[in-house]
């Protein structure tokens, strides 16, 4: 009596070899279509010819058809193959394989961040171009700025006497000075004043006063030539102001305010 | 070509803070550029026409 079991696992590698092998037509020809300039996978030099066929390559076993129990597949991890070549899609400067990568670093990036570097600048424009829009509609129109500034001639006034005008909604007081209240005020010691400034500095030209008639104390409207200093006088809490406009009695703690002005020709244009 | 990209990089965008210096000057020519040629432009195309071209017939 003798009998044998036929256990799977033993004739298993033998089945299995033939399962690392090439034994269709249709997947060589996939493998088959290559690039230009490429090396091919598997040797153009094999042709299958029909199924249930062994083929040999160089004396080596390339292929082997389909068997009973076997999968006809492609052999891929092959020692015989040759690397393809990827130097048609290869930058030049790292087409060399022993060449370190530091080497070519400046060359592969300056595009990249020429190209970034050039939209960053062009947004930058763009922005400021966005931002520049956008700050502009707060700013006061034309007709807005040129009520901002007043003209007044000169030769119209006295004197001795006092002008009042509105300018951006507060009085005004143009005051033609006399020879001997220009002496008087120049005089003054400016070390005894409450807010010490002296005369030249709040007149450009000596003839000419011109300060907001606005008092600093609580901000009524002072009257010209009343008080004891000459100058002016506010009737709300009784501040002196002098003919320069500056502070000498009573609570008003500043002189009168000096707008920016200037004068064109016999005419001064303030604001 | 490859010299002067590698220069370039290294000059101007190897380092973060030279990079923004030249993307603010880079913008500024731009703009500079830009305002400059389409003024040109479009004094050419109204050449004539424009206060300042006929200025000296009345002013002098």
């Amino acid at each position: 009596m003798f009998s044998v079991v036929i256990k799977g696992n033993t004739l298993a590698p033998h089945l299995k070899a033939t399962s690392y092998a090439v034994g269709h037509k249709a997947i060589l020809a996939a493998v088959n279509a290559s690039h230009e300039g490429e090396e091919h996978i598997v040797s153009q030099d094999f042709k299958p010819i029909d199924a249930h066929s062994m083929r040999l390559i160089n004396g080596q076993l390339k292929a082997v058809s389909k068997s009973v129990n076997a999968i006809g597949q492609v052999r891929y991890a092959h020692t015989d193959i040759k690397i393809p070549s990827f130097d048609a899609y290869r930058r030049e400067s790292t087409k060399d394989p022993k060449k370190s990568s530091l080497a070519t670093d400046a060359d592969r990036k300056a595009f990249t961040y020429l190209m970034t570097a050039s939209f960053a600048a062009t947004s930058a424009v763009f922005a400021k171009s966005v931002i520049r829009g956008a700050v502009s509609t707060m700013a006061p129109s034309k007709d807005v700025l040129a009520l901002a500034k007043i003209e007044v001639k000169l030769d119209e006034i006295p004197e001795g006497k006092n002008l009042t005008v509105k300018w951006r909604g507060k009085p005004l007081f143009i005051r033609h000075r006399s020879a001997a209240e220009i002496e008087k005020e120049r005089a003054v010691d400016v070390s005894s004043l409450r807010h010490p400034e002296p005369d030249d500095q709040r007149v450009k030209q000596d003839k000419w006063l011109i300060v907001i008639g606005v008092c600093t104390h609580l901000g009524c409207v002072p009257i010209a030539n009343q008080g004891d200093f000459g100058g002016y006088f506010c009737p709300c809490h009784g501040s002196h102001y002098d003919a320069s406009g500056r502070i000498r009695k009573g609570p008003a703690p500043l002189n009168l305010e000096v707008p920016p002005y200037e004068f064109v020709g016999d005419t001064v244009v303030v604001g | 070509m490859a010299g002067f990209m590698s220069t370039t990089y290294n000059l101007l965008f190897k380092r973060t803070s030279t990079t923004i210096f030249t993307i603010f000057v880079g913008a500024l020519l731009c703009e500079r550029t830009v305002d400059y040629s389409t003024q040109a432009v479009f004094d050419h195309i109204n050449r004539g026409k424009q206060w300042k071209d006929i200025k000296h017939n009345y002013e002098k």
